[in-house]
């Protein structure tokens, strides 16, 4: 991912979200950002906050992760939900994958 | 490019002659990322996920089409861009700015995919002038998102 500022330093806030129990059934979907040198951190933010309606912190911490990582586990969801995400988020030209959950 | 006035329904930018010229052409470039780029998966799968794969690329490609009306409907309109000696006075809609960002970033990656997807972004004018055209590409584009992206922090005046 791109720098154009500072890196932000935020606590481990989130669960991993991949490994969570699950009491949903049928969320079993995993929305799946990953690293790229193109987009720049203050532009994958803004998307991350607009798609899933996150509060700047919680996006700025996936963004980190993404950039950090090399990957974030963005959100855990049913099929159809999960398409819908990664397909706004490709509609943003953000690596958006969706895999099947362990 | 400033910042001239920002309200709950518009905002306003100063732009010298040069600056408007470079946004109409990279709006224009638009869209330059390859449709084959848009990948569901990492890896090929079933049927059901080369289902899953197409319902992508439809979503994509409807997407792109709305963003190409929008482009041109911006452009084509006499307000969006207005004389104001000696300068430009680019007037956009706060609706307007999500499919700018969209445009904007596509082109970056659509570039940045056409000088071969570095993984350490060049930091000297490549040799052949179709690189160097790119290179620019994604760089302008990704300072008008910047720009834009500053703005909408910008609390609206009354």
């Amino acid at each position: 991912m791109a720098d154009i500022s500072s890196p932000l330093v935020l606590p481990d806030l989130e669960p991993d979200i991949a490994s969570r129990p699950d009491v949903d059934l049928g969320r079993g979907w995993l929305v799946i950002c990953w690293n790229d040198p193109v987009n720049y951190m203050d532009y994958v933010t803004h998307v991350f906050q607009k798609v899933f309606g996150w509060s700047r912190t919680k996006a700025e911490f996936h963004m980190l992760q993404v950039h950090q990582q090399g990957k974030s586990v963005l959100v855990r969801e049913t099929l159809e939900k999960a398409e819908h995400y990664v397909h706004q988020l490709q509609h943003y030209t953000l690596h958006a994958t969706l895999e099947r959950a362990e | 490019m400033k910042l001239l006035h920002a309200d709950p329904d518009r905002i306003v930018f100063q732009l010298s002659a040069a600056e408007k010229r470079l946004l109409r052409d990279l709006l224009e470039r638009y869209p330059c990322v390859p449709p084959a780029h848009h990948r569901l998966n990492r890896e090929d799968g079933d049927d059901a996920q080369a289902e899953r794969q197409r319902l992508l690329e439809e979503s994509v490609a409807e997407q792109r089409a709305q963003n190409q009306r929008q482009v041109r409907a911006l452009l084509d309109h006499p307000e969006t861009f207005q004389r104001a000696q000696p300068a430009w006075r680019l007037t956009l809609r706060r609706g307007d700015f999500e499919w700018l960002l969209q445009v904007l970033n596509d082109v970056r990656v659509g570039s940045w995919i056409a000088l071969g997807s570095p993984e350490v972004l060049p930091r000297q004018l490549p040799d052949d002038p179709r690189e160097i055209q790119q290179l620019l590409a994604m760089e302008l584009a990704g300072l008008f998102q910047t720009l834009f992206l500053e703005a909408l922090e910008v609390p609206p005046a009354p």
